[in-house]
């Protein structure tokens, strides 16, 4: 049994996300895969603009933080030049899914060798609460105050379903981080997609769906409720695409 | 001597090829050349102009109104820029498209420059028909000197390409000799 | 004495750009500078670079961030309309302090204007390239040969100020075929990778970041830091070509194509007798306002601006040295009407000679 300890790439620090938040676990689970790879110096941190940005103040790595929504752009420059480091992007659901739509869509499809991680909270955490292209139907947010109306705002988009469309991602996969089952899932998710990088393989995708109890208006533990009733069955976890699988 | 050259006529014909190798040709002879294209939206078909500036000195500007020689391969050519022919200056005109090329003032030539270049194998020689009548009239470039230039263009090219256009060059410069 | 090669404008940039070290490239194509990424396409993988196609001048230009950030020297290319898509990654690499490369060969504007040449984009260039009131070096050559030798030196420059470099050229000079010597291949080492890159080639064993986003005092601090870097430039990093001006009445300003108009002109006018001449700036920013201030204006009699736009863009930056000292004229073409010999040649006379009439 491994013993718990505080992973030596998150900095010994408070952390500024807002208690309950899943943001704090994702990059727990990934700075502990980074860490059980051996690839602690090696890894680089692309972080976006959104609560993710947050990382700039706990990452202990190396980091580049860069434009709202640019992130597989970015991580394009610094890959195809420095081939051999570990390069993922944490971006959040505006971030990735609105104005990052095209750079996302392009570094998938160019099979782009790193790895993206995709935290889906379904609002704009840092900027109050707005509605985000994953908000679900229904859902209230401060620029839908009587919930989203897919008359006037269309449906919550479904970044995994939509990726593993193209053909040159090798790893797609979504996970929900509401119960204990779900986070192991997403460890070994993460896993699987940095060994793929690092072996070469082409580009990988870990969507995170995370909670945010603050603009959700929800106790910590009602937000975990909430994504059973609501969110896992709109946005269903699972590996949407492993190319290696299928070579199997 | 400063001499200014405006090709022009329609995507395809050649015209940017023409003005090309005359500058490169110019440079390789130890003058100083200029070329600037001039081309609207379209690949094909559409208006294709350039003009070439040679000179023994630097070149200053390469943005002259007024040329010294004035090359027109088809009709709208002849009347978009007969009018920016130096006094003095020579017209060259493809007859086969240009009807009645006439300027005051003006050395003007007229040859069959598209029936020239199928007589001689192909519509694509053309452009070096016209070079050699342009060669041969004004003697701004040497014959060995642009041999060698179109030597170095068709190496590559299929067996007989640089053949056909040797013919079409010293064909061009007998008619400009004589014009 | 190199090999001459005759060649376009725009492929000068981008094989002296090869031979400076650039080995990355992201971009979007649009007219007129189509042939830089067409080359670097080929030309890049020859040398280990990379080049990538970006799916938007946005993305292109956070492409170069990233390799920028890894200590690469790096570029991207466009033209009016793409490097406004660019504003804000090329503020973002004045904030996050990176050195890069841009290049704007412009054509006609505002909007979509026209894909034919123009110098519409001064202002863009040397007020406000992104938000947040930050400026790049901008540098103005006016021949094939003057864009490589600048771009040649342009990294040498970003790296010195980690700051990114502006080459600013028109779509004539970028489609212009002229003689050429370029510069030698300069090799490239991993331990000369600037120390404060992401990259763990340069030996850093301590953790690297690099940010856009500051806190309160910082940022101050690094605003006041870039307003002294300004003025440094202005010490000692203005170039100007200054011709004719000895005796000169009356003085040309213009840059990059309309300086070779303009020259022309004061060759013909001198051969006529008039004392004319003309100054060119090389260096947009930071504007040689030294060598316009300290004319003598006891004997010149007027400043003309000559731009390939319509209004005048330089002429404010022209009129904050004059001082009211003498009139300050300006001559133009626009939207893709190019200047010409004869026009320039023909407007300066008339201004000339009202000039003597006002006197």
């Amino acid at each position: 049994m491994a013993e718990y300890m505080r992973s030596h790439m998150i900095a010994d620090a408070q952390s500024g996300y807002c208690p309950g938040c899943l943001h704090a676990l994702a990059t727990r689970l990934v700075s502990d895969v980074i860490e059980e790879l051996g690839q602690a110096d090696n890894s680089l941190n692309v972080i976006s603009v959104g609560c993710s940005a947050l990382n700039i103040l706990y990452w202990n790595g190396d980091f580049l933080s860069v434009a709202h929504g640019r992130a597989p752009a970015a991580a394009t420059g610094v890959k195809r030049t420095n081939p051999e480091r570990l390069v993922f992007a944490y971006q959040g659901d505006g971030d990735l899914a609105a104005i990052g739509l095209a750079e996302i869509m392009s570094a998938a499809n160019r099979g782009e060798n790193f790895t993206v991680i995709f935290a889906n909270n379904q609002t704009y955490g840092m900027t109050g609460g707005q509605m985000a292209p994953t908000t679900l139907l229904g859902q209230k947010t401060t620029t839908t105050v009587y919930g989203r109306d897919a008359e006037t705002t269309g449906y919550p988009m479904k970044m995994c379903e939509l990726i593993s469309t193209l053909e040159a991602p090798v790893f797609v996969a979504r996970y929900a981080l509401n119960s204990p089952k779900g986070i192991r899932d997403a460890r070994a998710g993460i896993k699987k997609a940095f060994e793929y990088q690092l072996a070469g393989k082409g580009f990988t995708f870990v969507e995170l769906l995370t909670n945010c109890p603050t603009n959700w208006k929800l106790s910590p533990l009602q937000t975990l409720e909430y994504m059973n009733t609501n969110t896992i069955p709109y946005f269903k976890p699972g590996v949407y695409k492993d190319k290696e699988a299928e070579n199997v | 001597m400063k001499q200014s050259f405006v090709f022009s006529g329609s995507g395809g014909q050649g015209i940017m090829s023409a003005g090309i190798t005359l500058a490169a040709t110019a440079i390789e002879m130890g003058k100083h050349a200029t070329y600037l294209p001039e081309y609207g939206p379209e690949q094909r078909g559409g208006s294709a102009k350039c003009t070439v500036v040679i000179s023994e000195e630097p070149i200053v500007s390469p943005l002259p109104k007024y040329c010294d020689n004035l090359i027109v391969m088809n009709e709208q050519a002849y009347a978009k820029f007969a009018e920016d022919l130096k006094e003095g200056g020579v017209l060259l005109a493809n007859s086969c498209r240009v009807k009645d090329a006439a300027i005051e003032n003006a050395r003007v030539i007229s040859a069959p420059v598209d029936d020239l270049a199928l007589e001689l194998g192909s519509a694509k020689i053309a452009n070096t028909v016209l070079m050699g009548i342009l060669i041969g009239a004004t003697g701004i470039v040497s014959r060995e000197a642009f041999t060698d230039a179109l030597e170095k263009k068709f190496r590559d090219k299929k067996p007989g390409v640089l053949e056909m256009n040797m013919a079409a060059l010293d064909k061009g410069i007998e008619i400009g000799r004589k014009a | 004495m190199g090999d001459i090669k005759f060649m376009k404008g725009n492929e000068a940039i981008a094989e002296a750009a090869v031979r400076a070290g650039c080995r990355f490239f992201a971009g979007y194509p649009i007219t007129p500078q189509n042939e830089i990424p067409e080359y670097l396409s080929w030309r890049l993988p020859e040398v280990g670079g990379a080049y990538v196609q970006g799916e938007s001048e946005i993305a292109s230009i956070n492409m170069v961030y990233g390799a920028a950030a890894m200590g690469a020297r790096a570029m991207t290319s466009s033209s009016g309309p793409g490097i406004s898509l660019k504003a804000e990654g090329i503020s973002y690499l004045a904030a996050a302090m990176l050195p890069a490369l841009i290049v704007n060969i412009s054509r006609g504007g505002p909007g979509l204007g026209s894909i034919q040449p123009a110098q519409s984009d001064y202002l863009q260039a040397t007020k406000a390239l992104g938000h947040g009131g930050f400026h790049a070096m901008v540098f103005a050559p006016n021949s094939a040969q003057e864009a490589a030798d600048l771009v040649y030196t342009a990294w040498d420059y970003a790296e010195r100020d980690r700051n990114p470099v502006l080459l600013l050229m028109d779509g004539c000079l970028g489609n212009i075929m002229e003689e050429v010597q370029l510069p030698p291949m300069r090799e490239m080492k991993d331990e000369d990778l600037p120390e404060w890159s992401l990259t763990r080639r340069n030996g850093r064993d301590y953790q690297g970041n690099i940010t856009p986003i500051y806190t309160e005092p910082i940022l101050e601090g690094i605003n006041t830091m870039a307003g002294e870097m300004y003025k440094a430039w202005e010490e000692d990093d203005v170039k100007v070509e200054e011709f004719m001006l000895d005796d000169a009445e009356y003085v040309i300003v213009a840059y990059g194509i309309a300086s070779r108009v303009a020259k022309e002109a004061v060759l013909r006018l001198r051969a006529e007798g008039h004392k004319i001449g003309l100054l060119r700036p090389i260096t947009l920013f930071p504007f040689p306002k030294k060598q316009i201030r300290d004319l003598d204006y006891n004997r010149v009699k007027g400043i003309i601006d000559i731009e390939m736009t319509i209004p005048a863009q330089m002429r404010e930056d022209i009129e904050l040295q004059v001082k009211d000292r003498c009139p300050v004229y300006e001559y133009g073409r626009s939207g893709g009407c190019l200047l010409d010999d004869e026009g320039v040649y023909e407007a300066i006379g008339e201004i000339l000679a009202g000039g003597e009439n006002n006197g």
